[in-house]
């Protein structure tokens, strides 16, 4: 259950959080939320691919770990065996807040029934015995900053994927070493020939917003698919 | 080779005994290993904390780091805090810690806390252990593999169920062979040599080495082969402790450090264990009565123990000798724990110079009789060098103080300053402790250790030159926040630790 609460000294001043990576944390997930300002980081690890809100009819964008629901083939025990890990999943247990009263700064908050929030005295602290923020705290504050602020821009540069017509549905199918065949449907990546077909005018105006270099990193984090494939195997093949 | 050394035989029980037989065993594979001890001869068992090496003994030893702490009752020790020695106001307290940075790092922040006019205690500016002691954290979480830390930390332990679970180690994993006997006496071999000890009902029991840790009696060592006594109560006054053993309530805090606090003529060791503090009075009998000691034991236990009942303690009394053999290996005799010699236990130097011993010992085990003189010769040389400095440091914990009473005036007298101490503490007036003053391999008390205790009795670091940039201050206090939110409290850790042997102990 979510319990979420403004964080503060006076209700979490002994907080600990479980900072190791583990299933047992909530991070046996096959994808996260991936930030356009974050795809250089996150094209280096894993697949980016678009999925549409079927109420909205909104994309957003999602770093693959696995093929199925609840698999995550980059944890191993408490390892999570890349070097970065997406802010919307890195922020965990804690969520951007904001207060009701318009214009008013975002808050840090925390969920209470997050799997990350320790009972057992052991993990990270949050405030110190003197009520100030520890450096694992300034950092959550930072990212929750940064994923807050790359949301907002990141509208802009779904927007300009519709208007030019850039994507498309995307299926894989991939037979494994056993002979079992695994499949991915449901997700929407660019459409590399309409991509090569833009006028001047137009790839003169997405690189000058930026989303130029952001959607040739979308096609390059394709090529994440081969490890995460590999990452299958090795799995299955270890039972 | 003629006259190999095969058949290692330990005489005597307890710490030194069995570390001495399961270190053996561990590190020379192809000897044998007897140890023979009096089934009703109970050990001191006082000797309650080790030094970081006792990490890598019993990494060494093939015991798992949860099975040590659970087993042997233990917890964490981070260094010791004196509080009290300088001048016994309320805020006199420094801590020696066992974490030090690399040594050019260390002058530099010493000069730095100088130089800034010593904001904060002396160790705070030079270690962020400092601040993980004083909020009674663990050094080290769960997850990490065993012995590792985040910090450099030894052991408190309970000494009765150390030594038992070193015998059942030892005698069910790594083939030592115990026998319960009482010794009566040896027989010699045509040179001198011990060629077996004899054993009340029984065979006599031959062998090629014999380790003396039948403790202060030396009945090897001293009692067979005339070791002479090198008397160091001229420099070390205490001669006496009274120690008792006060429960603590479940969930109290467990100190990361053993507190000395100074009293009128000595000193109260206090050691904290998940179920008890090991708590002693230790003082020299010519300055104190022993009943007085007794009052201020019951004192000490009253204001700082919540819930002991002070009254019905009933303190042990422990007479001691301070001082060494003046040979520790003779002949095939060697002598190892309190065999070898005993001084108060400011520095919980004891163990160390045990595990120091066996390392010297394994190292350059003889595997012959005919190069055995020559490897007692080394031994000799060096252990007496190791006793001086420790007769010297424990010594300078003395000498700065500020303290008015009798005792700790005749402590700084002159003539009870070893002349290399005062030459040190000449040059350390103009220089930093160095290397210089402590040249060997495995100093048992390297230039940190000597500045932590300098420093923290008052004595100004001197400044040469321009001091480095204080941003190294800095950098020590982030890394003391970080820490300290990162690592569990030593109750938390040693409780879950607890529950979680429970757990795996209930069959599936």
């Amino acid at each position: 259950m979510s319990q979420h609460q403004i964080l503060n000294p006076a209700d979490h001043g002994q907080l600990r959080i479980h900072t190791e990576a583990g299933a047992e944390y909530g991070d046996n997930v096959m994808a996260s939320l991936a930030m356009p300002a974050e795809f250089r980081e996150v094209q280096a690890h894993y697949p980016i691919v678009f999925r549409r809100d079927a109420e909205t009819g909104k994309l957003a964008a999602l770093a693959l770990f696995g093929f199925e629901a609840g698999e995550n083939l980059f944890l191993n025990g408490s390892t999570w065996e890349a070097r970065y890990r997406p802010m919307a999943h890195a922020v965990q247990p804690f969520l951007i807040g904001r207060a009701a009263e318009e214009g008013a700064p975002p808050q840090v908050h925390i969920d209470m029934g997050h799997a990350r929030v320790s009972t057992s005295g052991e993990g990270m602290r949050v405030f110190d015995d003197a009520g100030t923020a520890t450096p694992y705290l300034e950092t959550i504050a930072n990212m929750l900053g940064d994923l807050d602020y790359s949301w907002h821009q990141s509208a802009a540069f779904f927007t300009a994927l519709e208007t030019y017509d850039l994507v498309e549905p995307f299926s894989l199918e991939v037979t494994l070493d056993n002979g079992a065949v695994q499949t991915l449907v449901g997700f929407q990546t660019i459409h590399e020939e309409r991509l090569a077909s833009l006028d001047g005018e137009a790839l003169a105006a997405l690189m000058a917003e930026g989303h130029l270099a952001r959607i040739y990193m979308v096609l390059a984090s394709l090529a994440q698919f081969g490890g995460l494939v590999a990452r299958k195997n090795r799995k299955v093949a270890l039972g | 080779m003629s006259n190999p050394v095969q058949h290692i035989v330990i005489v005597g029980g307890g710490t030194a005994g069995w570390l001495s037989a399961c270190l053996l065993a561990a590190r020379l594979p192809d000897k044998r290993v007897t140890l023979v001890e009096a089934p009703d001869i109970p050990t001191i068992g006082v000797g309650e904390g080790t030094w970081p090496t006792m990490r890598e003994t019993l990494a060494t030893i093939g015991i798992p780091e949860a099975e040590f702490l659970t087993e042997c009752d233990a917890a964490f020790k981070q260094g010791s805090r004196f509080d009290g020695w300088r001048d016994g106001s309320a805020q006199d307290s420094y801590l020696h810690p066992f974490s030090a940075p690399p040594a050019a790092d260390m002058r530099d922040l010493a000069a730095c806390w100088q130089a800034g006019g010593q904001q904060g205690p002396f160790a705070a500016a030079i270690t962020p252990q400092h601040a993980v002691c004083a909020a009674n954290l663990a050094p080290r979480q769960r997850a990490m593999p065993d012995y590792a830390g985040a910090l450099n930390y030894g052991y408190h332990l309970d000494a009765g169920k150390f030594a038992a679970l070193l015998m059942r180690h030892g005698t069910k994993r790594l083939r030592v062979n115990r026998i319960a006997a009482h010794v009566t006496g040896i027989s010699r071999a045509a040179n001198g040599d011990i060629a077996a000890v004899m054993l009340r009902d029984g065979e006599p029991l031959a062998g090629d080495l014999f380790l003396d840790c039948s403790g202060q009696a030396g009945i090897l060592i001293a009692g067979e082969c005339g070791a002479d006594w090198v008397d160091r109560s001229d420099v070390s006054f205490n001669d006496r402790a009274l120690a008792v053993q006060v429960p603590v309530e479940p969930g109290s805090p467990i100190a990361a450090q053993t507190i000395g606090t100074a009293h009128e003529a000595g000193w109260l060791w206090d050691i904290g264990l998940p179920t008890r503090r090991g708590i002693g009075c230790v003082y020299a009998s010519r300055f104190l009565s022993d009943e007085r000691a007794e009052e201020i034991l019951r004192s000490y236990v009253a204001a700082k123990v919540p819930c002991a009942d002070a009254a019905s303690l009933t303190p042990r009394k422990l007479a001691f000798k301070t001082g060494h053999r003046d040979r520790f290996w003779i002949g095939n005799c060697l002598a190892v724990g309190l065999s070898a010699g005993f001084i108060e236990p400011l520095e919980a130097s004891a163990i160390v110079l045990i595990e120091l011993s066996l390392k010297a010992l394994a190292e350059n085990f003889p595997q012959s009789r005919a190069s055995m003189d020559i490897h007692a010769a080394r031994f000799n040389e060096l252990f007496r060098y190791r006793w001086d400095r420790v007769v010297e440091f424990l010594k300078l914990h003395y000498v700065p103080s500020q303290r008015s009473e009798s005792y700790w005036q005749a402590q700084r007298a002159p003539e009870t300053i070893p002349p290399r101490l005062a030459e040190c503490l000449a040059l350390w007036r103009e220089q930093q402790p160095s290397a210089w003053d402590f040249p060997r391999v495995d100093e048992m008390f390297p230039a940190a250790s000597q500045q932590y205790v300098l420093h923290g009795m008052g004595v100004p670091v001197p400044l040469n030159g321009t001091p480095p940039s204080p941003a190294r201050l800095a950098d020590v206090a982030a890394k003391a926040r970080a820490l300290a939110a990162a690592l569990p409290t030593t109750r938390d850790y040693l409780d879950r630790l607890a529950a979680q042997t429970a757990a795996a102990r209930i069959p599936a």
